[in-house]
């Protein structure tokens, strides 16, 4: 049970999951705390990115359960979890085309609205309020991480690094209690996966849960509290970044290091 | 954003040029002018399905049917004039556009095409069958006067003007709601949209609904602008004209592009009744030089841009 003042935490048990005669997920078990950054590594193929979506509500695992802050978050559909303060980053970014950086941002609030089709189209009080409301709130988010003066641009005009941004800022402009991050520093340059270090540290609040699937090694071991290390569908190791770094089994399966 | 000032300052001089046309143009041309604004709403509803759903519809024409007829029976039966009878057209076709899509909601691309254009051929014959409401191959007549001591001319232009008008304004307004960034994001990203609350469901089935009101005020235009309705005006034909002038006006939700297309729509046929049987090769080179215009003009202007 989670207590009325214990950090919420979502919790992942006994997952499984399969396609087909394919078994991807083996009775994993996983808790993501509050106030942490956890990262989920592995080797292509480990089950990685089944498991983060898994969270996020895009496959529906066969057997176990996924519960936060004491919600079955195993029967409800992305668009219930979404209501209940979870957000995400995809893989390849996926911001509208035809909306500027910050409308981009303010689509991340639109479940907080409560002004109908007739505020809409009718430009009624509470919409044009609401509208404001939502600008602003996404001018902070482009602000908090940096990049406020690309407001108005085009995701066509914008770089690759800049677009990481602008969906790390559309996720967290509705103020998330759980944050899911799929491979952020995919296609970043150097600088560019530096700037994210920073921005993701930044992000860390006592509230949050974060969640980052990642291949950058380097980037997990600096930004995570505990890190999940999957192979084959089978949770192999968790700990802190320390602890799996020295982790003789995941030295050996993950990061390539044979004993012969 | 940079582009709405100045949208807005034209959008603003042409309603003023269109508000006092009047004074210049009479009779058939005032006429036409009445049935491309009409058309051109016609061509919003097409536009804004793709637009907002990224689909293509074939079967308007079931939708501007469904406002046209509620005007001309109200209008006969009711003795209700277009000013008031416009407004159930248009909650007609929201119902009628939300009870398609959500039956349909899971299909799209060709698939969602060839299902609305069922619509438009089973129109035809759901009118004939509704015989005593419709007036059957004869249709309906619609007398009722908006404006007593007014011309009847001008109250037709005007109605259809002011319908256009509103409707583009009120697009103008959706586009900046949270309800149009949902619609938007929903239909480049939908797996974006779900993990932000918003079903594509939710958003396939408003998005029709929307069209089908667009529809169906395209319809009620039309009806009080011909003073008639009847089954000739709503074949598959007249859905395959909207889509037509959907292109033509590159997608466009403004005032200006929905004119362009309500314009190719209505008076490119007139312009080349004239023309026996090159109509059909006319119309084509009509149609090709105005599509190929769309797609290199702003390519050029932009090269001309970078080089000056």
């Amino acid at each position: 049970m989670t207590g009325a003042n214990a950090p919420a935490q979502l919790e992942a048990s006994n997952l499984s999951l399969s396609f087909g005669g394919l078994s991807v997920l083996k009775d994993i078990g996983a808790v993501f705390q509050s106030g942490e950054i956890t990262g989920l590594i592995g080797p292509n193929g480990a089950g990685k990115t089944s498991l983060f979506n898994c969270l996020a509500g895009l496959y529906r695992p066969q057997q176990g359960s996924i519960r936060f802050a004491g919600t079955d978050f195993g029967a409800l559909p992305t668009t219930q979890r979404a209501r209940h303060g979870m957000a995400r980053s995809f893989q390849h970014v996926a911001l509208c085309p035809d909306l500027t950086a910050i409308e981009n941002v303010m689509f991340g609030l639109s479940r907080l609205g409560r002004s109908g089709w007739a505020g809409a189209l009718l430009g009624l009080k509470l919409a044009r309020t609401e509208e404001a409301d939502a600008r602003h709130r996404a001018e902070q988010a482009l602000k908090k991480l940096g990049i406020a003066d690309i407001a108005n641009m085009l995701p066509a005009e914008l770089p690759p690094g800049i677009l990481r941004l602008v969906e790390i800022a559309r996720a967290i402009a509705g103020t998330p209690k759980i944050l899911l991050l799929d491979e952020p520093a995919a296609g970043l340059n150097a600088a560019e996966t530096r700037e994210l270090t920073r921005v993701l540290h930044q992000l860390r609040t006592p509230d949050l849960v974060m969640v980052v699937v990642e291949h950058d090694m380097d980037l997990i071991m600096e930004i995570c509290d505990r890190i999940y290390v999957l192979n084959f569908g089978k949770l192999i190791a968790h700990g802190t970044p320390d602890a799996v770094r020295s982790d003789p089994e995941v030295a050996r399966i993950y990061l390539g290091e044979d004993d012969d | 954003m940079s582009e709405r000032p100045w949208l807005l300052g034209a959008s603003a001089l042409l309603v003023i040029a269109l508000i006092a046309l009047p004074l210049a143009i009479q009779g058939f041309w005032l006429y036409s002018l009445g049935l491309c604004f009409a058309n051109g709403l016609g061509v919003l509803a097409v536009t804004f399905l793709v637009r907002y759903a990224g689909e293509v519809s074939i079967g308007h024409s079931f939708f501007v049917a469904a406002g046209a007829y509620t005007v001309a029976i109200a209008d006969r039966s009711f003795g209700l004039s277009a000013l008031v009878s416009v407004w159930p057209a248009i909650a007609l076709g929201v119902l009628l556009g939300i009870g398609f899509a959500f039956p349909s909601r899971k299909l799209s691309g060709i698939y969602l095409a060839v299902t609305t254009m069922a619509l438009a051929l089973a129109l035809p014959e759901l009118i004939l069958q509704a015989g005593p409401w419709t007036g059957g191959f004869e249709g309906l007549y619609v007398s009722r006067e908006l404006l007593p001591g007014v011309p009847k001319p001008l109250q037709q232009y005007y109605f259809a003007l002011a319908a256009l008008v509103v409707a583009t304004a009120m697009l103008g307004r959706f586009r900046q709601s949270r309800q149009g960034l949902a619609l938007l994001t929903a239909r480049s990203h939908p797996a974006a949209a779900e993990a932000f609350g918003v079903g594509r469901d939710w958003a396939r089935v408003s998005a029709m609904g929307i069209s089908g009101g667009l529809g169906a005020a395209s319809g009620a235009a039309l009806a009080f602008t011909s003073s008639t309705v009847s089954p000739n005006s709503f074949t598959l034909w007249t859905s395959i004209f909207l889509l037509v002038g959907s292109v033509v006006s590159v997608y466009g939700l403004t005032l200006g592009r929905a004119l362009l297309g309500g314009a190719f729509v209505t008076l490119v046929p007139q312009l080349l009744a004239g023309s026996g049987d090159w109509i059909p090769i006319l119309y084509g080179v009509a149609l090709l030089a105005v599509i190929l215009a769309g797609h290199y003009l702003p390519r050029w202007r932009a090269a001309g841009r970078s080089a000056s």
